[in-house]
């Protein structure tokens, strides 16, 4: 499956003025593309501090004490603020639990919606350019070294063509998107206009049509109005005179004579004839535009026509040429990097050899900078889809190195803090205070883990790598070549983009109908104290996806709703998922409304995944007992026996419990759960649970009765599809 | 559990709670049995938490009757009002118009509903005192009593004497709505963080009028034991407990004016998943121990059906249905009742993936344009708001 977020071994700490608070503690999960992960757990079980890393919002006070977030190529916990501007909110959107304290309570909501949109259409624009011109220069670089100096000349002339073509295209489809959204704001303003009047609401019908006679001659492009330019003036002139009779009229009533209606619905319909044109494809056009005269371009019947001249001319004075350079140059790259890759692969072994020996910081660090340069190397630089993992190999190589130093017994910090908090304690026991905490002991962390960590790091390229090789003979490089070309039209395409208030207003509006809101035309321009909670927490949710994102973070979403507005929301949610391939990450601590939306399910304790499964796993065959716990005491509508409730409260998390967190409140809780933390036992190959109970020594536990009977009657009553 | 013979402990008449023109809670009828839970539900918003309010007097009722142990504890006194302005307007029209048999009535009507106006004042005012000096009179019928069986022990005498004294201090100061308490939905602001447990616990006691350090002490601690706090923690403060443990607190302290009824608004919904269970069980303890009735409102479903006897579910300030939990689960009648019920999650993830969610609009479902809607029984103990032809066709429903 296709991995968009991977989480690795995520600890998160909080300082305080009473110690730290391990709020996370080394954690891992695999988000997948269109796929749920829900996380469960109560308060304080670090399921909310995790999504907050993953975007980036972490309290002041907080310390990433170690773990990588990879996205897209890019590490989240470590990449800078700038960086992570482009991400949060743009890639990755959150939605919170509480919808007011998410809007600002003096800006119209519409105004909440579009900000984002008009403010990142600039930002991408900018960047889509800029990466538009380095994969640029290193296609020419690496063509220059694939065909030898002497097709410099002609690589650049190329490669100049294309900054032409795309720029030529660039301004086409500017004009043309110009004109066409002119006429879109039209229809929708007119649309506006009769609607309101309809509803007897203030308006100025001769002030409006004066201000559209101007708006409509501005709808002009030498492609789309091409044959509309006579009835567009024809239509200027009916507006014309329209207005001259009702100002005559002296209308300054309220009402819609219904000439002028009658006219403004004409203008309409051409408008809407105008718009309903097929686009045509200005990549193709450019190069043909800019060799011929304007008279020979417009000289054809149809767009079908116009596009299929066009390409040809296209692929016969250009880009033919342009491939085959393009095929010998991604060729190039791809075998240099796989040269590169081959050796990397040879040096791990040695490296491997070297971090399960003896080494020291010093040296591990040069070791660690000396392969990063050899991965750098590996990099093939011209792929469009990114390798997270050879990305992001120094930062988490030299994440790990650290750690082992750090962590290790015989620190000094950490003796330290040892010595520290064991004469605190011994301070209060002598005072006769009954202290409820233990010292953590000095090696939490064992020295073959972290040698572990550092080695999952090397193997994980070194996996990577073998499978890259294996696949290397079936690369297309000619279909790489057209890759290569689709991205940067897509650049070329995103540094035209340009969003206008009155655009990113429609689009807000159809945001607004996307997610259930009722007249979205006059809930634009109202105040979020005049929404319902549910309806608040739909704009929250439409600001959230006005930049669509790839990953949605949904931090209790419906906590502060009722059931039937819950159940909207989740719908919702469900369907927007399902609509635009999103990723989900759902976070709540309420078991019933996960099973509604969740593929895959995280159950977190006192910081740490205690199982992790499909949603049938979980609710169908749990493992863990507070996974166990969870499910018997909550009611459901059958339930009449005593609840299993949890005796007692969750561990203080400035000093984690040395074993099983949840070994005290555990009925089923073995010794070595006091003494040592259980490791994760597969049940499946999708489920997996952290108990001693799973391991072939122990005794066998048997799960509560009131589990086993709501099982079985959901077995029941699901009948058929249990069966499969 | 319920019986029909058992004594109607509160009784909530034509209940109507305006905020000017918000109708918080509109014509609202139920009673309450002595030893069963009353659930309450609703979406946010639709007058569950006012209805609670009401009973326990924090606001004056706006109209209609709330008796409790057979006393009118409360009464409003607009929907009197209404009918005497009405009726006067009547009156105001010419001869021809309203005949004069029609005015005598008219008259009579008014000078009713003045005095049903005089009597709502009187007991809403005078209940507690009413209910004080019926104490007194019992403890002096009973001092005299002790005193003709103890005429000739002069030491037992001054003992009853000053032990009747104390006691008709306490009787003197004694109100009838201390027998309902309330326990809170958000244990952290309803506690007083500069008073120790033991003073947010016994100051009920205290505003009674008891002034036995001892005793106090005493009770305390054994309600302290009672909600599974020990005697050590009523020297602390409301900060240092958990949220489960703060809870616990608020219940004592509702739990040791030993109630006949406690309201519960929504006790579980701001704790966490873990802690809630250990407060439904406590609850289920008190109320087998102590045989408390408990009106309990919440808004998750499966709490109110695995908790309650009886549900009571509204919607916009009316009560649309009312049934035992297992029959409202069961027959679900009011198309409101049954979009709440198809709105509740399961931890089944392929019972949730077939879940088909019922929506109700109220201008579609029904047309009251004509026939207007009253509380009827469909089943016996099964009420539902509906008209003459919902009557039939629910009836119809259910096979009746």
């Amino acid at each position: 499956m296709d991995k968009i977020l991977e989480v690795k071994n995520l600890s998160v700490g909080f300082r305080t003025t009473h110690g730290t608070v391990k709020a996370v503690r080394d954690i891992s999960f695999d988000l997948e593309r269109g796929k749920t992960l829900a996380i469960v757990g109560e308060s304080g079980s670090g399921k909310s501090v995790t999504s907050k890393a993953i975007i980036g919002i972490l309290a002041g006070n907080s310390i990433v004490e170690s773990g990588e977030i990879l996205y897209d190529g890019n590490d989240l916990l470590r990449i800078t603020e700038d960086e992570m501007h482009k991400i949060r909110g743009d890639k990755i959107s959150m939605i919170f639990q509480d919808p007011l304290s998410s809007l600002n309570p003096i800006v119209k909501i519409g105004k909440q919606i579009t900000e984002a949109m008009l403010l990142k259409n600039k930002a991408n624009r900018k960047e889509a350019r800029r990466a538009f011109n380095a994969m640029l220069a290193e296609l020419k670089k690496n063509i220059i070294e694939a065909c030898g100096k002497e097709s410099e000349a002609r690589v650049s002339a190329l490669s100049k063509k294309l900054d032409d073509i795309c720029i030529q295209a660039t301004k086409l489809d500017n004009s043309y998107t110009e004109a066409f959204n002119k006429a879109n704001e039209l229809i929708a303003n007119i649309e506006d206009l009769i609607y309101k009047a309809g509803k007897k609401q203030n308006v100025y019908v001769v002030g409006a049509i004066r201000e559209y006679k101007k708006e409509l001659a501005k709808v002009k492009d030498e492609f789309l109005t091409a044959k509309y330019d006579a009835r567009i003036a024809e239509s200027i002139a009916s507006l014309n005179s329209v207005v001259k009779a009702a100002a005559a009229a002296n209308n300054t009533k309220n009402e819609m004579p219904e000439e002028v209606e009658k006219a403004l619905r004409g203008v309409q319909n051409l408008l809407k004839e105008v718009t309903a044109q097929t686009k045509p494809d200005f990549f193709r056009i450019a190069l043909y535009y800019l060799d011929n005269n304007l008279v020979e371009v417009k000289n054809v019947s149809s767009v079908e026509e116009l596009n299929a001249k066009a390409l040809t001319y296209l692929n016969d004075n250009f880009m033919k040429e342009f491939l085959s350079y393009a095929d010998n140059g991604v060729e190039h790259s791809f075998k240099k990097a796989l040269e590169n890759k081959k050796l990397v692969l040879e040096q791990i072994p040695a490296l491997r050899a070297f971090f399960e020996g003896e080494f020291t910081q010093k040296n591990a660090m040069a070791r660690c900078k000396e392969m990063s340069k050899l991965i750098a190397s590996s990099i093939d630089r011209l792929e469009i889809i990114k390798d997270s993992a050879a990305y992001a190999f120094e930062a988490s190589l030299s994440n790990a190195i650290e750690r082992f130093f750090s962590c290790q017994v015989g620190n000094r910090k950490e003796e330290a803090r040892f010595a520290r908090q064991s004469k605190r304690r011994e301070r209060l026991v002598a005072r006769g205070r009954k202290v409820e905490w233990k010292v953590v002991p000095k090696n939490v962390y064992s020295v073959s883990m972290l040698r572990e960590n550092i080695l999952t790091v090397i193997n994980r390229i070194e996996e990577r790598y073998t499978a890259y090789i294996a696949n290397a003979e079936t690369v297309d490089f000619d279909q790489r070549a057209i890759e290569m070309v689709d991205y940067f039209k897509a650049r070329a395409a995103e540094t035209v983009y340009r969003v206008t208030k009155s655009m990113a207003k429609e689009q807000a509006i159809k945001l607004m109908e996307e997610v259930g809101i009722h007249e979205p035309r006059t809930r634009f321009y109202q105040y979020p104290f005049e929404f319902s909670g549910g309806m608040r927490q739909r704009i929250v949710i439409a600001i959230a996806l006005a930049a669509n994102p790839d990953i949605l973070i949904c931090d209790e979403p419906t906590t502060a709703l009722d059931v039937t507005i819950q159940a909207q929301i989740l719908e919702l949610i469900n369907n927007l998922k399902k609509e635009r391939n999103l990723s989900v990450i759902f976070i709540t601590h309420d078991l019933g409304v996960v099973a509604n939306m969740a593929d895959d399910i995280a159950v977190m304790y006192a910081g740490k995944i205690v199982e992790y499964g499909t949603a049938d796993d979980i609710f169908y065959d749990p493992r863990h007992p507070y996974t166990w716990a969870l499910l018997s005491s909550m009611p459901d509508l059958e339930t009449t026996e005593k609840l299993d409730a949890i005796p007692g409260t969750p561990p203080n998390m400035i000093y984690p419990p040395v074993g099983d967190a949840f070994a005290d409140r555990n009925k089923f809780a073995l010794k070595i759960d006091f003494e040592q933390q259980p490791p994760f036992f597969e049940v499946t190959k999708t489920h997996k649970a952290a108990t001693w109970l799973l391991h072939p020594d122990a005794p066998k536990a048997e799960v509560p009765q009131i589990i086993t009977d709501r099982i079985a009657r959901m077995k029941k009553a699901g009948g058929a599809q249990h069966a499969e | 559990m319920p019986n029909k013979e058992q004594e109607v402990l509160l009784r909530v008449e034509h209940l109507c709670q305006y905020f000017k023109m918000t109708k918080a809670v509109d014509d609202v009828n139920f009673d309450i049995k002595r030893g069963e839970v009353f659930g309450l539900v609703g979406e946010s918003g639709c007058g569950k938490t006012t209805t609670g309010r009401s009973v326990i007097r924090i606001y004056d009722i706006t109209s209609g009757s709330i008796y409790f142990k057979g006393k009118r504890i409360c009464a409003g006194t607009r929907s009197y009002e209404q009918a005497i302005r009405a009726a006067r307007k009547e009156l105001k029209k010419s001869d021809e118009e309203v005949p004069a048999s029609r005015k005598e009535e008219l008259k009579k009507e008014i000078a009713e509903n003045r005095k049903k106006i005089k009597a709502a004042k009187y007991d809403h005012q005078n209940s507690d005192k009413e209910y004080a000096k019926e104490l007194q009179e019992k403890l002096k019928a009973d001092y005299e009593k002790a005193k003709e069986e103890n005429k000739n022990n002069p030491e037992a005498l001054k003992k009853l004497a000053a032990d009747f004294k104390q006691d008709m201090y306490v009787a003197k100061h004694s109100k009838l709505i201390t027998k309902i308490q309330m326990i809170f939905q958000d244990p952290i602001a309803s506690l007083n963080p500069r008073m120790t447990v033991k003073e947010i616990i016994s100051e009920g006691l205290v505003i009674n009028g008891i002034k036995d350090q001892a005793y106090i002490d005493e009770e305390v601690y054994k309600i302290l034991e009672l909600v599974g706090l020990t005697r050590e923690h009523a020297g602390r403060y409301p900060h240092e407990f958990s949220g489960g443990q703060r809870q616990r607190i608020g219940i004592a302290r509702a739990v040791i004016m030993h109630p006949d009824l406690l309201i519960a608004d929504e006790p579980i919904s701001a704790l966490d998943v873990s802690i809630q269970a250990q407060i439904i069980n406590l609850l289920n303890e008190l109320r087998s121990e102590l045989g408390l009735t408990i009106m309990f409102i919440a808004h998750d479903l499966s709490v109110v059906k695995y908790f309650s006897d009886r549900i009571g579910v509204m919607y916009f300030g009316k009560m649309v249905e009312l049934a035992s939990s297992d029959e409202l689960f069961a027959h679900p009648l009011h198309p409101y009742t049954k979009s709440l019920l198809s709105a509740i999650p399961l931890p089944d993830p392929h019972a949730e993936k077939r879940r088909q969610r019922i929506t109700y609009n109220p201008l579609e479902s029904h047309d009251y344009s004509v026939n207007k809607p009253t509380m009827r029984e469909i089943k016996p103990g099964h009420f539902v708001y509906c008209n003459d032809e919902e009557e039939v066709q629910l009836k119809k429903e259910l096979g009746l």
